[in-house]
This record gives structure tokens, C-alpha cells and sequence, in this order.
């Protein structure tokens, strides 16, 4: 990194963290700590609620996974603009004129006090856990920057986000991450023109599109159904529905975005607003991963990503076998660069055979590449089991570190810190108002007064903030990053979501029979994670389902003379 | 605490203002499920297209 980059991104990370504490300066309570002051507008709200979903595993892990799997990711958000749909005539309207601080509230009123625990409790195990890897996420780039080990630098960024967090209300977030949410997505856009002028000169962006396409990376859509296969048109509808029913409409992080705003209208513009856009944001930073792919056709890629781990294989006496390998990948990536070109003349010049016969020996080539890559993963197994072997997440940031021009690198690690700081603010600040609203103040201490729940909130924010950073110390063992954050809400949410559609839609179940049918439930999403196939889109189904069936079938087994109103 | 039975929006279409654009929030709606309609079959044409 150059002195410009470092001046970029302190300065910006320094701005962030001082306009935070500026902006809490008149919280006194805890009315103005979690609830601002209702007078967002819906562009506010819109670009909040965008701003708080696309964290940094966004930029970071999205280009990554079309690098690798292409553009198939994107209909996982299939089912995001019908779910906005639904929030904005069904729950909207109920939140305003219940005038609740959190979701949790509403159902005590139409449930019992325990429906409302277990829900504000799930709400934190699965909540908690994703904001680990939300600190995660940005220790990678620091980790690969400066040799650093992902630990020590999970420490570093967690205590800052706790301070930013601990001083920032709900108000200074949403404000904040609607001047970040531009500069995002300006970074991304500078970030895609670039690669594609990278490209070489007889390569078009038509061309560059082809030879995606004909490396299977242009699969957008995909009607053929499989229930093990994660991304297709199906699980998107449906899987992809009942996840984004649940994380806008139940989970506190999102709530409270839109709880902010103005008006019931305002607050449905926003919503409909991220319905409208959010597909084709993702469409683009997919797309952005994709041209990086066709960038690394033309320029030899490493054979692994993580530079930090090789250098810790090269530090053993596996340091030999691992030259060998990366020998053998750049004669394989010097016979794929010519076939690469042939592909790229057979497609200009139409000539079907030529395409086919090049297409063949491309992809014959990438294989040959790939098993070199699974090799070196093996080694480096072998000579650092500490270290990952997975690089997916480091692929676009890898590129940005080597190939962007000074000043640049900065800004887009500024804007992937910001992002992650303003998204682990949010999340903590969600934590510590459903532990302190939910939690605290309905079952430990009643009688509090307004300064003492501001301090209660702070001190749960500091408590989920170091929860968090254990949580990102262990993230390294699980599957790409972004992949983790949906599995893990995934396995919480379709529950979750059951319990507020029973609420919402099904008068005749009552509080003792949805509490029960809640935790079966969630032992039949548990059961289908830990010991089938089923991919993990089918839990939000799974869950909700069975909450809404358990629910009708205890009902009719308890009765409604059961039913105790509780104290 | 007694269950309240709530289970249907609490207010009417009628109280809620109107939406830029449309006389109603149907519209809105319709525009957003369009919209998805319009880019499932765009990407559906670029998956065919490059295959």
C-alpha cells in the first residue's frame, strides 16, 4: 500500500468513528439511543436497509463466488422484491400502530410473554453468530495486507466497531450508511470499469462476456429443480422468499431501519425501494467477479489466493513440492492463455467448430489448473493445518491489492471497512435493543429508569461485541463467508418466521401451542442440518412449515381451555 | 399478559397516504413484481444467450 492509500483509508475510518460519537452526542435515553426520532424518509430508509444487508462479506465474498460459480448466486434474491411486497401490506402497518421498539413486542401482544423470549431469543443466537463474521470478514484483508494473523486482527477491528457501536445510536447508523451506501457502490462501479479496461486490446467487453459464457460462468437462471442444489430459479422463490420474510420482517437489525421512518408510507417506499434495486446491485458485483474471472484467462492468477498462507508453507520443508506446483500452473495457464485466444478469434470469426474445439481445450485446461489448486490446498493442509485452504474470499480483494491504481486500493478498502463497521454497528446495536427491550427490561428489571436502560444498552453492546469477536475467531472454519451468514439465518429464521405468520395470519393458534411448536421445529431444522443433504435454503421453508403445522395440531391438542393467561 | 387475538392489519388502506406516482400502493406493488418478472426473463435470455 501506498502513503495515498493509507492517507484514504485512515482518514476515512477516522471520519466514520468521530462523526459516530458526534452524531450520539444528544442520546440520553434510551428512547433516542434505539429508536432515533421517527423522521427518516424513504430514500433514507431504502439506502439503510440496502447499506445494512450489503456488509463487507458483500464485496468481499460476492465477486469471489462468481469467480468461482458464476452468476447463479444472484437467484438467491429472487424472492427479496415479493417479500418486500408482503412486509410492506402486512407488517408495516401493525409495527406503526403498535408503536413497538422491536419486533419481539408485537408478539406478546398477540401471543404470551414466552413466544416473545423465545422469538427475541433466537433472534440473538443467530444475530449474534452472524455479526462474528461480519468483524471477520474485513480481518481477512488485513490479514493478507499485512501478514497479520486473523486473531490479532478480528482483536483490532472488533474493539474499534465496539467504541464506534457503543457510542452511536440507531439514528447516526442510518445517516451514516446513507452517505456509504453511494460510495459503495461508486467504488464497485470504478472497480468494474477498471478490470475491463484491463482486459487486452482485441478483447472487447463483448467478447469478454462470450468467453464467460462460454466457461459456464454466464448461468444466471436455472429452471431444473434439485433439492441439493443450492441456487436455482426454485430455491430462490421460495427458500429465498421465506429468508427475506424473515430477515426483514422479523429480524431487529432490519426492523428497526424502517421503524424509523416517518410514516407507514415512507417506511413501505424504502422497503419497495430495496425491492426494486437489490437484484440488480447484486446482478452487478457478481458481474464485477465474473470480469475478474476473464481478467485472470489473460493474466496469470496465483495458484492460490491467500498469499499469506502459502508463505507459511514456503516457511517448511513443503516449501519445494509447493514451487514445483506453481511451476506446473503456469505452464498449464501459458498453454490455457493460447487456447484462451483461439477461443476468443473462433468467437469473433462465428466459426462453431473452432468455438467447440476451443471451448473443449479451455476447459480441459481450467481442469488441469483446478487439480494443481486442490493440490496446493492439500500441502497446505499438510504444512500449516491452521491455515484456510479456502481463498474465494480473498479473490477480488487480491486483485484490488495488485492491480488498482495507488489511492484507488484505499478507497475500496475504505469503503469495505466502512461497510463492515457500519454493518456491525447496526447488528450490535440490534442485539443490545432486543437483549435490553425484549430480555431485560420485560424479564429481569422492570422498574428501570431511563438512564439506567441507556447503560444497559451500552453495557450489552460491549458484551455482544466481544461475543462477536470469539464468534469471528472460529470463522475461518466454516464454508465461504457469505455462505455461512445465510446458512446461519437459515437455521434460526424459517422458525422465527413461523411464529410471526402464525401471529400475522393464523387467528385460531394461541401462545402455548406456537411456544411448543417453535421448539419442535427448530429440532426438525436442526436434525435436517446436522444430518441430511438438504440445501439450506429449504430450512426457512422447513422451519416455517412446520411451526404453522405443529402449531394447528397442539392447538387442537391442548384446547383453547388450556390457554392460561399469563401475569 | 392476555392475548389480544390480533391477527389482521390493524389500519386501512384509506389511512395510509398515497404513493408518489400511483393512485394506489397496488401500483407500486405491481411495479415491483414486474419488475422481478422483467429481470428473470432478461437474465433467463443472457443464460441462453452465452450457453
Amino acid at each position: 500500500m501506498s502513503p495515498l492509500d493509507w492517507i484514504v483509508l485512515l482518514g476515512t475510518l477516522g471520519f466514520i468513528v468521530i462523526y459516530g460519537v458526534w452524531k450520539t452526542r444528544g442520546s440520553k435515553d434510551i428512547e433516542g439511543y434505539l429508536k432515533g426520532d421517527n423522521s427518516m424518509k424513504w430514500w433514507t430508509i431504502g439506502l439503510s436497509i440496502m447499506a445494512t444487508q450489503a456488509s463487507a462479506i458483500t464485496f468481499l465474498s460476492t465477486p469471489g463466488q462468481a469467480y468461482e460459480d458464476g452468476m447463479r448466486f444472484v437467484q438467491f434474491y429472487f424472492g427479496l422484491p415479493i417479500a418486500m411486497v408482503i412486509i410492506s401490506i402486512t407488517v408495516i402497518p401493525i409495527f406503526y400502530k403498535l408503536n413497538v421498539y422491536t419486533a419481539y413486542e408485537f408478539l406478546e401482544n398477540r401471543f404470551d410473554l414466552k413466544t416473545r423470549s423465545l422469538a427475541a431469543f433466537l433472534f440473538l443466537v443467530q444475530r449474534g453468530l452472524a455479526a462474528g463474521i461480519t468483524i471477520y470478514a474485513p480481518a481477512i484483508i488485513l490479514s493478507t495486507m499485512l501478514g497479520w494473523s486473523l486473531t490479532v486482527t478480528n482483536l483490532i477491528i472488533g474493539v474499534l466497531v465496539i467504541f464506534y457501536t457503543m457510542s452511536g445510536g440507531t439514528k447516526a447508523v442510518s445517516v451514516t450508511q446513507k452517505q456509504q451506501m453511494a460510495v459503495m457502490m461508486g467504488g464497485m462501479i470504478i472497480a468494474g470499469i477498471m478490470v475491463v479496461s484491463y482486459l487486452p486490446e482485441n478483447v472487447g467487453f463483448g467478447d469478454a462476456v462470450a468467453v464467460a459464457g462460454k466457461m459456464g460462468k454466464m448461468n444466471v437462471v436455472d429452471f431444473s429443480f434439485d433439492w441439493d442444489d443450492r441456487y436455482n430459479f426454485w430455491s430462490g422463490m421460495t427458500g429465498g422468499l421465506f429468508l427475506a420474510l424473515s430477515y426483514f420482517g422479523t429480524d431487529q437489525s432490519q426492523v428497526a431501519r424502517y421503524l424509523g421512518g416517518k410514516s407507514v408510507g415512507e417506511s413501505r417506499l424504502g422497503l419497495l425501494f430495496n425491492g426494486l434495486l437489490k437484484i440488480p446491485m447484486q446482478f452487478l458485483i457478481l458481474f464485477i467477479g465474473v470480469m475478474v474471472f476473464v481478467f485472470y484467462q489473460f493474466n496469470q492468477p496465483p495458484v492460490f489466493f491467500n498469499e499469506a498462507a502459502k508463505s507459511k508453507v514456503y516457511a517448511t520443508e513443503y516449501a519445494d513440492e509447493l514451487r514445483g506446483l506453481e511451476t506446473r500452473y503456469t505452464a498449464i495457464f501459458e498453454e490455457k492463455q493460447e487456447a484462451v485466444q483461439g477461443l476468443v478469434t473462433a468467437l469473433k470469426a462465428d466459426d462453431e467448430t473452432a468455438i467447440s474445439s476451443a471451448q473443449g481445450k479451455v476447459a480441459a485446461l481450467n481442469s488441469a489448473g483446478k487439480e494443481v489448486r486442490e493440490e496446493v490446498k492439500g500441502l497446505i493442509t499438510k504444512a500449516a493445518p491452521d491455515a484456510e485452504t479456502r481463498d474465494t474470499d480473498y479473490v477480488f480483494i487480491s486483485f484490488v491489492m495488485k492491480y488498482l491504481p495507488a489511492g484507488l486500493v484505499g478507497l475500496l478498502l475504505a469503503v469495505i471497512f466502512s461497510a463492515a463497521m457500519s454493518s456491525t454497528a447496526s447488528e450490535l446495536n440490534a442485539l443490545a435493543s432486543t437483549t435490553v427491550v425484549d430480555i431485560y427490561k420485560r424479564n429481569v428489571k422492570q422498574e428501570g429508569s431511563p438512564k439506567h436502560y441507556l447503560n444497559a444498552s451500552k453495557m450489552f453492546t460491549v458484551a455482544w461485541g466481544l461475543i462477536a469477536i470469539l464468534f469471528a475467531t472460529y470463522a475461518s472454519l466454516l464454508d465461504n463467508l457469505i455462505q455461512a451468514v445465510n446458512i446461519i439465518g437459515s437455521i434460526f429464521y424459517g422458525t422465527i418466521l413461523g411464529i410471526f405468520l402464525v401471529a400475522f395470519y393464523f387467528k385460531r393458534i394461541k401462545g402455548h401451542a406456537v411456544f411448543l411448536a417453535a421448539l419442535m421445529a427448530e429440532a426438525v431444522v436442526l436434525y435436517c442440518f446436522y444430518f441430511t443433504e438438504i440445501a439450506f435454503l429449504w430450512f426457512n421453508v422447513i422451519g416455517c412449515a412446520c411451526v404453522i403445522l405443529f402449531g394447528f395440531i397442539l392447538q387442537g391438542v391442548i384446547g383453547e381451555k388450556k390457554e392460561e393467561p399469563e401475569a | 399478559m392476555k392475548e389480544s387475538n390480533l391477527a389482521e392489519p390493524v389500519d386501512t388502506e384509506e389511512e395510509i397516504e398515497k404513493p408518489p406516482f400511483f393512485k394506489s400502493w397496488a401500483g407500486m406493488y405491481w411495479l415491483v413484481l414486474g419488475n422481478l418478472a422483467f429481470l428473470v426473463l432478461l437474465f433467463y435470455a443472457i443464460t441462453k444467450f452465452y450457453e
